[in-house]
């Protein structure tokens, strides 16, 4: 049964979502629609449709981020005071948009009202299924032990393993009945959603934030008036076409966005894999490599040594190789500086009978613990990860250090 | 002789050659009288371009695009005398355009040349300088030698001031976590493929709004651009007193070009291609990256500047520069063109060039640069073989000192010459500043023992030039 509502329900829900809602928009384009019902009724609506859908976004909003996002969810999270400051506003917004619901549900109950004259069966069903997501949602939230941390550790991992077609519900298996009903509903509502006036979601009006709030438009076309400039006449007065009729213009202006459009998505295809391939960086996996025996290290001693990259690549050559100046603290305390000066990365020589690294392109100067003793280097030269193993003295490769801002 | 000409009818008939360039090259230019000769530094540039096209597609022909085989194929080159020549008529053809189309610059500049209608030429202009600044920072690390490793880095390490995305920026830059494998190619194909590329898109531009705009005349004080009549009068100029450019412009153009080839052959011949440095092995630590001549003073201008300004002055200034490439047509695209009557454009010009040639001179002494290399003082500078002084001599040499200070001839000018050190400083002023360092000098604290801080002192109490030698006071301070 878990199997069923976990993994095989929620798979169901987005394939019907998407089929059926595909289906619709493009044989029933003209039922894409929340059907406004403004005219009937108008009081209720405003403050139900106002709560409910500013509410709703929020929510699902950070619902979302927070499932794409579950690496720096968990940063933002993970602070106490932070948390708190989200729950409240997350029960907050919940409120406001169970309140909104209920105006929604009340706005259509009364007996022989327009308003109950024009609600079908679906948006019964539609409105109670949101109804009580919204319930369960803020039910959740303040009375069972329950909170933003763990949707991060319970439905997060769930709902990544239905993405990645690896599903695995053991993280919400064992969790209380009321909130595996909030996740059964949720699908539900998403199954719900290309049967019903829900459909209008995916037609959110997100052009209003930028155009005009008035656009005035011409009743005919102004430039259809324009005369071809006088110079353009001159300069080929034989040969000149005769004036384009209207229909003719008007194909004319088409073919020449067609033109672009197509130019266009050619220069894309060729453009953005070859930029992609520019930009992608070698992401080198961190290695450990042997530097050599302890006892080969004197203690008190700064010596280069030098090791492979991380994974150089066949041809790189000598280039493959890194040096890092790596000194004996004690009997088995190592440090490895980089050879980078923290100035603009120039190689530092080490100067074993003045205990000073210096680098010769700007003179900049560190100390034997390789802080900055003069000269224009705003920090101590960085220092790579180094361990014993076995009696081996092992450096991690590391990138290039790069001072920033 | 006559087949040729028949063919070349045959050959113009079906291709309308003469037609179509033919007005080009005879088109009418201004006389320019005095400053005639003032014209010729853009056709000059471009030959010097022309010039690093060709031995530039010779040379990628030999050379491997590997950073491990870089080297060796540059090695191969340099084996061979016409490698040599090619090479060196390379690099003098890089210094050639850089010195060109500076000149050009200027002289554009100064006369006024980009004012209406002529600013996109100028904008045109200043995109084909920051191209071939490019080039020279790449072509120069593209001479896979220690250096040129070393420049890759470097280059990284500056990316990395951008705020944010500075780090992201330093290690696409490199192509990777370190500079190796993967980051030859990358400065290879900016080199050969991406800023040539550019270069030749703006250059076609530059060109055809050369021939668009006409050539501008020479400047005359009390004579400004107003966009409303100036092409209306300058078309009657040319109509009254213009010249057909072919060929009484275009040879003093044919001529200093082929001086400046001339020039670039002989140099690569006499003086040559720069020598190959070490190979680029990045654990050979013993380096002195230097860049090559034409950004000395910016190298000199890194190492001077106040430490606090470093960040601004390393993002800030090339952002300045383009802007004010950008600003100069945009707003003084009108009115006086005379520099007579423009005289902070010969400030702005003088105060550049001052600036550029002083850390240009600054950047060949190196003066903060130490002198690792230096050996220890001899037994005739130090006047004694044995006893503090000795000793002295030989602590002042170990624990670095001589690598920033002079000592009659040796070692570095970083810090003050104390070949007088004894005439102007007591040992208790040399012990308190030995001590505590100074912003560019580091502390000796805890690095010296009693015995050798007194050796030292001694040392340096013995230096004078005045030939009267003092009694040595020898004291401890601050104990």
């Amino acid at each position: 049964m878990q199997t069923f509502f976990f993994v095989a329900f929620p798979y169901i829900a987005l394939i019907l979502a998407v089929g059926v809602g595909l289906y619709r928009y493009f044989a029933r384009r003209f039922t894409y629609s929340s059907l406004s019902s403004e005219l009937v009724e108008k009081k209720y609506l405003f403050w139900g449709s106002v709560s409910w859908h500013y509410g709703i976004t929020l929510i699902l909003l950070a619902h979302l981020l927070v499932a794409l996002l579950p690496a720096p969810s968990r940063l933002v999270l993970g602070n106490h005071t932070r948390l708190v400051v989200l729950e409240l506003t997350g029960i907050g917004l919940g409120l406001y948009c169970l309140f909104g619901i209920v105006a929604l549900i009340a706005r259509r109950l009364p007996n022989k009202s327009a308003a109950r004259s024009v609600t079908s069966p679906m948006d019964w069903i539609l409105l109670l299924a949101l109804g009580y997501q919204a319930f369960s949602g803020v039910g959740i939230a303040m009375f069972e032990r329950w909170g933003a941390a763990w949707y991060l550790n319970t439905a997060v991992p769930w709902l990544w393993s239905l993405a990645i077609l690896h599903p695995n519900a053991a993280t919400v298996t064992g969790l209380p009945f009321f909130i595996q009903t909030h996740f059964i509903n949720g699908f539900l509502v998403i199954l719900l959603f290309p049967f019903t006036r829900l459909v209008h979601v995916v037609s959110l009006p997100l052009e209003y934030l930028w155009r005009p709030y008035q656009v005035v438009i011409w009743n005919r076309d102004p430039r259809r008036k324009q005369l071809p400039c006088p110079c353009q006449a001159s300069a080929v007065p034989a040969s000149a076409p005769p004036p384009l009729e209207p229909t003719d213009e008007k194909r004319r202006r088409s073919l020449t966005r067609i033109g672009i459009l197509v130019g266009g998505i050619s220069a894309a295809i060729v453009g953005i894999p070859s930029l992609a391939f520019l930009l992608g960086l070698r992401k080198a996996p961190r290695e450990w490599r042997p530097l050599g025996a302890v006892d080969s290290f004197p203690v008190g001693q700064t010596v280069e040594v030098s090791f492979a990259d991380a994974s150089p690549l066949p041809w790189a050559g000598v280039t493959a190789k890194t040096a890092a100046w790596l000194r004996r603290d004690g009997p088995a305390q190592f440090t490895a500086f980089s050879i980078n000066c923290t100035h603009l990365g120039c190689p530092v020589r080490w100067l074993p009978t003045a205990n000073l690294f210096m680098c010769p392109c700007h003179g900049g100067v560190f100390y034997k613990d390789g802080t900055v003793a003069s000269g224009p280097p705003p920090k101590p030269l960085v220092t790579y990860p180094v361990r014993l193993n076995k009696g081996i003295v092992e450096i991690l490769t590391s990138p290039v250090p790069i001072t920033t801002v | 002789m006559r087949i040729l000409k028949q063919l070349w009818h045959w050959l113009d008939d079906i291709t309308g050659i003469s037609k179509s360039l033919g007005p080009i090259l005879t088109h009418p230019v201004p006389r320019a009288r005095k400053t005639r000769w003032l014209y010729v530094f853009g056709s000059a540039t471009l030959a010097a371009f022309l010039v690093q096209v060709v031995t530039g597609i010779a040379l990628s022909s030999a050379y491997v695009t590997s950073s491990g085989q870089a080297y060796h194929s540059l090695q191969f080159i340099n084996s061979t005398t016409i490698g040599r020549i090619v090479r060196g008529i390379h690099y003098f053809g890089a210094s050639a355009m850089i010195i060109l189309i500076g000149l050009h610059t200027i002289r554009v500049y100064l006369m006024g040349s980009y004012k209406y209608p002529r600013q996109m030429n100028w904008l045109t202009g200043a995109g084909l300088l920051m191209f071939t600044l490019l080039m020279a920072f790449t072509g120069q690390l593209l001479r896979w030698d220690q250096i040129g490793f070393w420049t890759a880095v470097v280059a990284a390490e500056q990316a990395g001031r951008v705020p944010l995305i500075g780090n992201w920026l330093g290690h696409f830059i490199l192509a990777g976590n370190t500079a190796g494998g993967a980051t030859l190619s990358r400065f290879f194909s900016a080199h050969v493929f991406f800023i040539p590329a550019l270069i030749f898109t703006f250059l076609s531009v530059h060109l055809y709004l050369v021939l668009f705009n006409g050539i501008s005349e020479p400047p005359k004080a009390g004579r400004p651009v107003d966009p409303r009549t100036y092409r209306r009068w300058y078309h009657s100029l040319l109509e009254s007193e213009g010249i057909p450019f072919w060929p009484y412009a275009a040879w003093r153009d044919l001529f200093f070009g082929t001086i400046v080839v001339l020039a670039i052959f002989t140099l690569a011949v006499v003086a040559g291609p720069p020598e190959l440095g070490k190979p680029p092995d990045p654990t050979i630590v013993s380096a002195s990256p230097r860049p090559d001549w034409y950004f000395m003073w910016y190298f000199a201008l890194l190492s001077l500047i106040p430490k606090w300004t470093e960040n601004w002055v390393i993002l800030l200034g090339p952002l300045f520069f383009g802007l004010f490439l950008i600003l100069v047509p945009i707003l003084g695209g009108r009115g006086e063109r005379s520099p007579l009557r423009r005289p902070w454009s010969i400030l702005i010009i003088a105060s550049v060039i001052v600036i550029i040639a002083h850390y240009w001179a600054e950047g060949i002494r190196a003066p903060w640069s130490p002198r690792l290399e230096s050996p220890p003082l001899p037994a005739s500078v130090v006047g004694v073989t044995s006893g503090p002084v000795a000793d002295g001599a030989r602590v002042f040499y170990e624990k670095g000192c001589e690598y920033c200070h002079t000592v009659s001839g040796y070692g570095g000018i970083r810090g003050p010459n104390l070949s007088d050190a004894g005439d102007r400083l007591t040992p208790a002023q040399m012990a308190t500043r030995i001590f505590s360092g100074a912003e560019n000098m580091p502390s000796y604290r805890g690095e010296l023992t009693e015995e050798q801080l007194s050796s030292l002192l001694a040392f340096l109490s013995s230096r004078h030039l005045l030939q009267v030698p003092k009694p040595p006071v020898l004291k401890t301070p601050g104990k």
